[in-house]
């Protein structure tokens, strides 16, 4: 098992990643022309110079860049994140109050794709070139190839609009206002088309790579003395071709955490799930940069955090692997 | 945004394409009692402040919550709503309002004249984007008792009565918003007014809950229980929960005009463009007057013949419009205000007229064909906006102008036009509200030109006969005296041609046949809904 220092080290390191990306956004977003108050006066549809003058004295945007890039730092090193003018809310409350729908709608995806996926892989590779490979391997492509938002539309057309099955967005009924047991419940049912719809993606992903990975397991010296020893298949299989064949898909799933939050972003637009990815969307055109930097400073953190988390899954899949 | 685009267009294609007219409103029945109206709202709005700020969203959801001091009739006449009655001293320097008595804020403290006093001269007149304007001849309000309030002005403000709904001027409560900060208030985002429905709750990204005021003025009302507001970014999806009856009612094309066609095919759906009288939009092309090519009248007019209005609005924005004559909407025909005896560019021969015009101001064409070259920037509220852009270019064409498409995000266009006044042509879009004092003037008075303030005289053109003729307007009570500065003034402007007037927006509510009495008002999805009520 890894031991504690270890993770204490590495999260040590991950200090100036953060930070350097910290300042690497911060200087990136001042590229984009246009700044929060005139979105803001945009928006209201009129505004005096004086106003404006007011808005922007407000926002610090009087200040010089640098300036302004000292005090973002100087609030991040403790954790303050800043405050949204344009929500008239601290910055940190704004991503709290988004983080659970985000986590909830990505855990969702990620356990499911990984889990069905490992499951498919598995399934097409022992049944090789037969029709179940086939039927597998067709289906995986097609979902892979079909954009995310198209995905999406077409469930909603289909479950919801034609079936009626399922609301066509949002988290809750909100004619409704739930409580307790039935409002899981009315999540649960909310939830369902999101998560199918960017599940699909990323385990027809999976799939493909958990096919290759066992075959390539399956051929490998240790199988042969295993099947040699009277194991029966099943505990081939199950013992020592999966666990070294989820290696490079524990891998995958780990690196893609940051893009599974990208397709977050136009799952949670299409169907209207009150997630980080969205407010990431909307605080972008609205030059709402102290939001957009807290929202990129967590999900650096939440990248950061998971990637340590695949390095220990790794030491306990494959005991031969060290960290040190 | 490509991804909307394509969302849009899947839906289309998706369901069927049924044209029907619009439904007439339906108003008729006994109002049922009870019901959950919700309410689709694009985008969601930042705060809830609309004492600070005008935009859409906020005004949809918050004039549930406050009143203001007076309503107004689908003829644009002033209406009780918190003042009861009300009068104009002969000189125009002095207005009484009369209020209405056994008002209570939500929170059981009376509605008196101190609030509208506070209201006026603490909030709107320092942090409302318009209300600075509005309300700049108001030198005080005085008190004499709690239901009478006498706004003193410095000069005549005739504007000011169109400017009192609960969209334009909420009134606010003292005891909440009187101490602290107004710019940065505690309650911006729990509002505390008089209107019929109180708010509970706003779970961000998600939706707004506003439910029944049982103390309400006005006895018996509201007939809803509750009105939930939901925010959902892709328009596809609203247009679906429109279908599923997720959603009750959406306007402002939080629907867009692609899907209306659609949707109206269904049995429980209605459509209707009116309330939104008071917004009164125009489409325009914005020229930029101080350098070559536009700095000629007779280019710009050239341009301006060249538009073929009805096309675009048949093919562009789906009929949903009218074409404009000049710079006051004809909603003003109703209180005189609007003429069309202008110079009408909407002609058969107009690519015709434009060629002999270029012609005369000596720009030649080319061995190619082209006269000369400019960039046509694309406003970025949405898809319409881009084939309009791409049939300008194809018109311009048509006349020797080569025109290249710019398209960008919203700030980076405002700071373009508006800041750095880097353009040659935009498409552009302007409420012009409720009076032209306060919707059109900013738009071409030499005292607008104000290098960073959005949404004022961006064209830089100015003369002084123009001035002269608004700021006459803006002080003279007799309405006809009024009128006839106005027809001088339209006149002038479209001559002149400094922006091309395309068409009067329409926008297009998309409602349930549920819904019962709306639009009831000019102010439309703006007004209280109090008496809007939903079929079981």
């Amino acid at each position: 098992m890894p031991s504690l220092a270890y993770v204490l080290r590495r999260l040590a390191q991950a200090v100036p990643t953060v930070l350097a990306i910290v300042v690497l956004n911060f200087l990136l977003l001042q590229l984009a022309p246009g700044d929060a108050a005139d979105v803001l006066a945009g928006e209201a549809g009129s505004a005096t110079p004086e106003y404006m003058a007011q808005l922007r004295k407000s926002f610090g945007l009087d200040q010089p860049m640098w300036l302004q890039l000292l005090l973002y730092l100087k609030q991040v090193v403790t954790f303050d994140l800043g405050f949204s003018f344009r929500h008239g809310m601290p910055v940190s409350e704004l991503i709290l109050s988004r983080l659970g729908p985000t986590l909830l709608l990505m855990g969702t995806v990620l356990t499911l794709a990984v889990f069905v996926g490992v499951l498919l892989g598995s399934l097409a590779a022992r049944h090789l070139n037969r029709w179940q490979d086939n039927l597998i391997s067709t289906l995986t492509v097609l979902a892979y190839a079909t954009p995310v938002f198209w995905a999406g539309l077409m469930l909603i057309v289909l479950f919801s609009v034609k079936l009626g099955w399922f609301p066509t967005s949002g988290m809750q009924k909100v004619a409704a206002f739930h409580e307790g047991f039935a409002k899981v419940k009315d999540i649960a049912h909310h939830l369902v088309l999101p998560a199918v719809t960017l599940t699909l993606f990323y385990l027809a992903l999976y799939a493909r790579l958990m096919r290759a990975s066992v075959l390539e397991q399956a051929s490998m010296d240790y199988v042969v003395t295993a099947r040699a020893k009277g194991l029966t298949e099943r505990q081939v299989i199950r013992r020592h071709v999966l666990r070294n064949a989820m290696l490079p898909v524990v891998t995958m799933a780990g690196v893609q955490v940051g893009a599974i939050f990208g397709g977050a972003v136009v799952v949670e637009t299409v169907f209207a799930w009150p997630g980080l990815g969205l407010l990431a969307y909307e605080s972008l055109f609205a030059r709402d940069l102290n939001l957009l930097l807290g929202i990129f400073f967590v999900s650096t953190c939440l990248v950061v955090m998971v990637n340590l988390a695949v390095d220990l899954c790794y030491s306990m899949l494959d005991p031969r692997i060290e960290l040190r | 945004m490509t991804l909307q685009r394509l969302t849009r267009n899947f839906l289309a294609l998706a369901g069927a394409l049924g044209l029907t007219a619009i439904a007439p409103v339906l108003a008729q029945g006994t109002p049922q009692k009870g019901g959950t109206l919700v309410m689709v709202v694009q985008p969601e709005p930042p705060t809830l402040a609309a004492y600070q700020s005008t935009a859409g969203p906020v005004g949809q959801v918050a004039t549930k919550v406050y009143e203001g001091l007076l309503e107004y009739s689908f003829d644009l006449k002033p209406m009780p709503s918190l003042a009861q009655s009300w009068t104009v001293a002969p000189d125009g320097k002095t207005v009484t309002f009369k209020l209405t008595p056994n008002v209570k804020f939500h929170d059981g403290k009376p509605f008196t004249s101190a609030d509208v006093q506070f209201t006026v001269m603490d909030v709107l007149k320092k942090v409302h984007p318009r209300g600075v304007n509005t309300f700049r001849a108001v030198t005080a309000v005085e008190t004499p008792d709690p239901l009478t309030a006498i706004f003193k002005l410095s000069e005549p403000a005739p504007y000011m009565m169109m400017a009192l709904s609960s969209y334009e001027s909420p009134m606010l409560p003292k005891h909440v918003f009187g101490t602290g900060d107004i710019a940065t208030h505690p309650n911006a985002n729990r509002p505390v007014g008089t209107g019929p429905f109180k708010f509970v709750e706003w779970q961000k990204g998600q939706f707004m809950r506003l439910d029944r005021n049982p103390d309400y003025r006005k006895a018996g009302l509201p007939h809803l229980d509750r009105v939930v507001a939901r925010f959902i970014a892709d328009a596809g999806t609203r247009s679906a929960a429109m279908e599923t009856q997720e959603a009750h009612i959406g306007g402002f094309n939080a629907v867009p005009p692609v899907d209306v066609k659609r949707l109206s095919g269904l049995p429980h759906i209605a459509t209707t463009y009116k309330g939104y009288e008071m917004q009164a939009p125009i489409v325009q092309l914005d020229f930029n007057t101080t350098k070559p090519p536009f700095n000629d009248a007779r280019v710009r007019q050239a341009v301006a013949y060249a538009i073929d209005r009805q096309f675009v609005i048949d093919n562009v924005w789906f009929g949903f419009g009218k074409p404009a004559t000049g710079p006051i909407s004809s909603n003003f025909k109703a209180n005189g205000l609007y003429t069309d005896q202008v110079r009408n560019y909407n002609v058969k021969n107009g690519v015709e007229m434009a060629n002999k015009l270029l012609d005369e101001a000596g720009k030649k064409r080319g061995a190619d064909g082209v006269r000369f070259e400019i960039v046509h920037d694309v406003t970025p509220y949405g898809e319409e906006w881009r084939r309009f852009g791409e049939y300008v270019q194809q018109q311009l064409a048509k006349i020797g102008i080569k025109a290249t498409l710019r398209y960008e995000d919203v700030p980076a266009w405002l700071r373009r036009v508006y800041t750095n006044y880097d353009f040659d042509l935009t498409n552009n879009w302007i409420q012009t509200l409720a009076d032209p004092s306060i919707g059109m003037h900013r738009l071409y008075h030499s005292n607008t030109i104000k290098a960073g303030t959005v949404f004022v005289n961006n064209s830089r053109w100015t003369t002084k006969e123009t001035d002269e003729l608004m700021n006459k307007a803006n002080v003279e009570t007799d309405p006809k005296k009024r009128a006839a500065l106005y027809h001088d003034l339209q006149k002038r402007i479209v001559d002149a041609s400094p922006l091309v007037f395309v068409h009067e927006l329409n926008f297009v509510t998309v409602y349930n046949k549920r819904v019962n009495n709306f639009p009831v008002s000019p102010l439309g999805l703006y007004s209280a809904m109090d008496t809007v009520w939903l079929a079981k």
